[in-house]
């Protein structure tokens, strides 16, 4: 018992303040942002040029990464890859965020049959492991970007979905919004002095999960072979590609790995803390 | 005087924003000792620094004499081995410190066994018979999330006193209960000093530390304010201090102002024969309650009777089973309500002078209204600028008040409006809630767990419970058994 | 102010046993309907020259005919309308009827029972290998939250989750196979082949379990019931066993159902990698090859090992924690 009766630490902000490690990851991500588009603005070599002539070379100036067992520059490579990696999973990412919070949103405060029903084709969508409802989409159109982008979205959007719906089922009985209520405010005002912020942490956390799970997924297919085609840049394309490889040009192997290991990490540190 | 059990030599507690002036106590065979004080008194850190359970970031210096032997207060490690066995705590909420996934007998005879030291059976046996002399014949079976707050609390003593310890420390043990709860558990506690035990009890609760008498200490940030005999300083206390928290006391608080509007006014809410069941059980029927303008209606009964439940129904927040319900015809936003819990009651990302705007904005509201309103509740104006956690729970519910008022409510409907505030914070802050009500001809049905409080403050109360209604002037209700002579 | 948290346990715990294991029959209904109906889409999706070369595959290409693909198309039912087809492939697959692999011509049910066999083996290893590691290293980590033990478990669970299990089993390669020489990179058949796959899933459980562990000690060490054990007299060790190690215990074998995603999608790339003869190696070839027969079964079978290690969890749940048997 202290001498001051406050309760519960306030924050600052009204949008999510980052934590330490949140910031490290924040930055981590930029600085890998930065890498990705700023390397075709000086460095104009085609990720797909083959030169035969020219395989598993060690960096050089010429090629600063060195090149692959196609004599591809390696620099150009990684930079679409990481590039590919992360469009994918921002799109997915908001592709399942804003139906999954929707949906919470109202399957929360609604109750009854639309929540009974919203639940159900989330469970649906939960009875098969992820990368195996992913895997039967891509199955179907092989080697199709928008395969394993509706695949990665239907199962991430779950996610959001049940957090947002539990979160927002407290909220809705809880006195702040009853109080509110009572004071004549309508539902637009509640979600946004009520909801969103408490909301908002967690699904910023979401995000930053879920782009790192669509990134380990994308790269898992490619590696598996049931992904992208090749000649796309693609990180776990590029592994299987090098994997032979490894012996004679590590530095070639390292390079997707490490790049996947960077995107990953720093996604994990922006996402702070699991909700679950 | 008998042998001492327990005895404190300048104690003193620091740091973190912490410090408690040096204290001492000295307690025999088949005394008591209890320390009052509001929130943030430091009543419970003294607690916790004689049994050697201070947080971290606090430390303690000082001499401690426990049951013959000498210990040096900041040397805690020393005092884990007299745990249940010398010293004995009753942790402030039992249904938190019994483990959920064990049953109840299992936590007793676990005590019996493993401090105590009895064989296997003979711990089941002597389980039995605590159960058995508690009145818990039928709870050992029970996880405790089934427990009632008053036999978790049965529970939690027999498990804490199974190893014999004569010391016992009671730390807040009535918080959260209702009134006869409360006085078992002092019934409880009483048992051992009776025994020939020592008792120390830290409560807020003037009423616990009348019943538990013996020696009495009044603490205010951590210095002592007045200590002596419990039946000197809870009559008749010398600091002025002591004056005010005694006179926080519900049965002290002045008359409120007379209710002046005319006794055949319109009631702004009348309901007939009202019915409610929950979950199988009948909360209450065929209720007829009404609220005139400017009064006061106490509900009283025992906790889970239904009495939130009705105030919902009366402002249509919650369906009644059977019954009428019918308002004095006004604008829509006239039914307001107050909340047991006011930081729970306000979103706590914003500020408070945002919310307020807000307000402003929707309805369209004289601004000029706020400013004398809220000297009226002694609001500053400059907590408008912090965020709803970062005032005092008294002074948020003010505010509470403020933003309702501000609406020009018929009815308000205050749900234990003052159960998380200090005496003397909920004495202020319910004052100016009925001379306000009273002014502005608003109703007020007002929930409370004290009936000292209710008969104190209302016109008239509705009891609920035991399927019986009375329905009366306050001057019918029981007699007040906290009222001291 | 406890109130507001995120309450942890689905609703469907609360019912009774027979309600969850209800839940979970539907659960594996729901799977084999999906999977049945997924894989019918993909059957009418293939391109129309696809009856062909699949029978090339089969027979070679110049035994291939117009009858063998007649007998590719049967066995899809690429001749049949739509509605009528896929009723029928449903129906087909209530029977357990799974048909025949399009590539090596057994019966699908023939070759799952032996991959099955395989992938169980690789998976019960991994999750007991990683039971070792992680909830015990947790448990340490979380009696002293912020020291070194703590601090240093959380880098390599960071490091470890950054990592997908394929560049885990990479590394371990190298290390172990390449650099060391002290097992096999790939193959099946001893025990040692199946060392490095095992430990390659079990690190990626074990990251996560070791801090869900870890957190559900420090909560447990901090919360009053565990206090309150203390100062009735029961002592550290005591108290550690009868109210520390079931409580916190409870969220661990509860996360596992949430881990066995992580385990299936491990399985596929775990056993792609090693050349591990099991499920998720022939879900992948079946992809491959456009083998619907097998992508079916292969995918029916790891959907219902899903919905089965979770029902053993539940089962645990229940059995470990007496709130749930109530009521």
């Amino acid at each position: 018992m202290k001498q001051v009766t406050l309760s519960a630490p306030r924050r600052q902000l009204s949008l999510p303040a980052l934590s330490q490690r949140q910031w490290v990851g924040a930055l981590l991500l930029a600085l890998l942002l930065a890498f990705a588009w700023l390397v075709p603005l000086w460095h104009s070599a085609d990720p797909a040029r083959q030169q035969l002539v020219r395989i598993l070379e060690l960096p050089s100036l010429a090629t600063p990464l060195g090149t692959d067992h196609l004599g591809r520059d390696l620099l150009a490579r990684t930079a679409a890859a990481i590039r590919l990696s992360l469009g994918m999973a921002l799109l997915s990412v908001v592709t399942a965020a804003v139906p999954g919070l929707l949906f919470g949103v109202i399957a929360g405060w609604r109750g009854g049959w639309l929540d009974r029903i919203l639940g159900s084709v989330a469970d649906a969508c939960l009875a098969l492991p992820g990368l195996l409802l992913v895997l039967l989409l891509v199955a179907i159109a092989p080697g199709n970007f928008w395969a394993l982008y509706v695949g990665i979205s239907l199962v991430l959007w779950i996610e959001y979905f049940r957090v947002v719906r539990a979160r927002t089922r407290v909220l809705v009985t809880s006195p702040q919004l009853e109080a509110s209520r009572l004071l004549g405010f309508g539902p637009l005002y509640l979600f946004r002095r009520h909801l969103w912020p408490e909301l908002a942490p967690q699904v910023l956390t979401l995000a930053a999960f879920g782009a790192a799970s669509a990134i380990l997924a994308m790269a898992a297919l490619g590696f598996v072979s049931v992904g992208l085609r090749p000649p796309t840049a693609e990180l776990g394309l590029m592994m299987i590609e090098l994997l032979p490889y490894y012996h004679e040009a590590p530095w070639a192997m390292a390079q997707p790995i490490l790049a996947l290991f960077i995107l990953v990490f720093s996604l994990n540190l922006l996402a702070g803390k699991d909700p679950r | 005087m008998s042998h001492p059990l327990l005895q404190a030599t300048d104690l003193t507690i620091q740091g973190d924003g912490v410090t408690i002036a040096p204290f001492s106590l000295n307690l025999g065979s088949g005394e008591r000792l209890t320390l009052l004080g509001e929130t943030g008194s430091g009543k419970s850190l003294i607690a916790q620094a004689i049994m050697g359970t201070l947080p971290r970031g606090l430390t303690t210096s000082g001499e401690l004499l426990i049951d013959g032997t000498r210990y040096a207060a900041a040397d805690v490690a020393a005092r884990r081995t007299l745990w249940g066995r010398r010293l004995a705590l009753l942790p402030q909420e039992p249904w938190h410190a019994l483990d959920p996934t064990m049953r109840a007998a299992a936590q007793i005879t676990e005590s019996h066994r493993h401090v105590a030291g009895l064989a296997r059976a003979d711990a089941r046996q002597a389980t039995q018979h605590d159960l058995t002399e508690l009145g818990l014949e039928d709870a050992g079976g029970k996880l405790p999330g089934e427990l009632s707050g008053g036999m978790a609390q049965r529970v939690a003593f027999a498990a804490a006193s199974a190893g014999g310890a004569p010391i016992v420390i009671a730390d807040e043990p009535t918080k959260g209960l209702d009134a006869p709860r409360r006085d078992a558990v002092v019934e409880l506690l009483a048992r051992t000093p009776r025994a020939g035990g020592a008792l120390l009890t830290i409560t807020h609760d003037i009423d616990v530390a009348r019943r538990l008498g013996g020696e009495v200490v009044i603490l205010r940030q951590g210095q002592v304010v007045e200590r002596g005999p419990a039946q000197q300083v809870l009559s008749d206390p010398q600091t002025e201090y002591g004056r005010r928290l005694l006179g926080a006391e519900p049965s002290r608080w002045p008359a409120p102002p007379p209710l002046t509007s005319a006794a055949d006014a319109t009631p702004v809410v009348t309901a007939r024969g009202l019915a409610k069941s929950r979950g199988g059980r009948l909360l209450f029927q065929d209720l007829d309650v009404s609220v005139g303008p400017g009064e006061i209606v106490g509900v009283v009964g025992p906790s889970g009777c239904g009495k939130s439940t009705l105030g919902d129904m009366l402002l249509g927040l919650a369906s009644c089973d059977a019954g009428e319900i019918e308002h004095a015809p006004g604008h829509r936003l006239g039914l307001q309500k107050l909340y047991q819990d006011p930081p729970a009651a306000f979103s706590s990302h914003w500020r408070l002078s945002r919310l307020l705007d807000d307000l402003v904005r929707r309805h369209d509201l004289e601004r000029s209204a706020i400013a004398p309103l809220m000297e009226r509740l002694g609001l500053d104006g400059r907590l408008l600028v912090r965020r709803p956690g970062e005032i005092s729970g008294g002074e948020l519910q003010r505010f509470a008040i403020l933003r309702v008022l501000l609406l020009k409510p018929r009815l308000l409907f205050a749900d234990e409006p003052t159960s998380r505030l200090d005496p003397i914070t909920q004495q202020q802050t319910l004052s100016l809630l009925v001379e306000l009500a009273r002014e502005r001809h608003c109703g007020v049905m007002l929930v409370s767990h004290d009936p000292a409080l209710i008969a104190r403050v209302c016109d008239r109360q509705l009891a609920l419970g035991e399927a019986t209604n009375v329905n009366g002037p306050a001057a019918s209700a029981r007699p007040l058994e906290t009222a001291s002579a | 102010m406890t109130s507001l948290t995120l309450s942890r346990a689905p609703s469907r715990w609360r019912s009774g046993l027979r309600g969850l294991l209800l839940q979970r029959l539907f659960q594996a209904g729901l799977v084999a309907w999906m999977v049945g109906t997924l894989t019918f889409v993909l059957t009418r999706t293939l391109p129309g020259d696809m009856a062909y070369r699949i029978a090339a595959g089969r027979y070679g290409h110049d035994m291939v005919d117009s009858a063998a693909a007649e007998a590719v198309r049967a066995e899809l039912a690429l001749d049949q309308p739509a509605l009528g087809a896929y009723l029928g492939w449903l129906w087909d697959l209530l029977q357990l009827d799974l048909g025949r692999s399009l590539v090596s011509g057994e019966p699908v049910i023939h070759e799952l029972w032996h991959q099955l066999g395989h992938s169980l083996g690789l998976a019960v290893m991994a999750v007991l290998l990683s039971l070792l590691i992680g909830p015990p290293l947790g448990l340490l980590a979380g009696r002293k939250p912020a020291g070194l033990l703590d601090r240093g478990s959380e880098l390599a669970a960071s490091v470890l989750r950054a990592l997908p299990p394929f560049a885990v089993g990479l590394l371990l390669i190298m290390l172990f196979s390449v650099a060391l020489g002290w097992l096999p990179a790939a193959g099946h058949g001893r025990f040692a082949h199946s060392v490095l796959p095992a430990l390659t899933l079990a690190l990626a459980l074990a990251a996560v379990s070791s801090r869900v562990a870890r957190n559900a000690m420090a909560e447990v060490s901090q919360s009053a019931y565990y206090a309150f054990s203390h100062t009735k007299g029961l002592g550290a060790r005591l108290s550690f066993l009868r109210h520390g190690l079931r409580n916190a215990a409870l969220p661990v074998v509860a996360y596992l159902g949430v881990q066995f995603v992580y385990l299936i999608e491990g399985v596929v790339v775990v056993e792609t990698l090693f050349a591990w003869p099991g499920i998720g190696h022939a879900l992948v070839h079946a992809i491959v090859a456009r083998d619907v027969p097998m992508i079916q079964g292969t995918a029916l079978v790891m959907g219902l090992m899903f919905v089965a290690l979770n029902t053993v969890v539940d089962l645990i749940c229940h059995w470990l924690d007496p709130r749930r048997r109530e009521a």
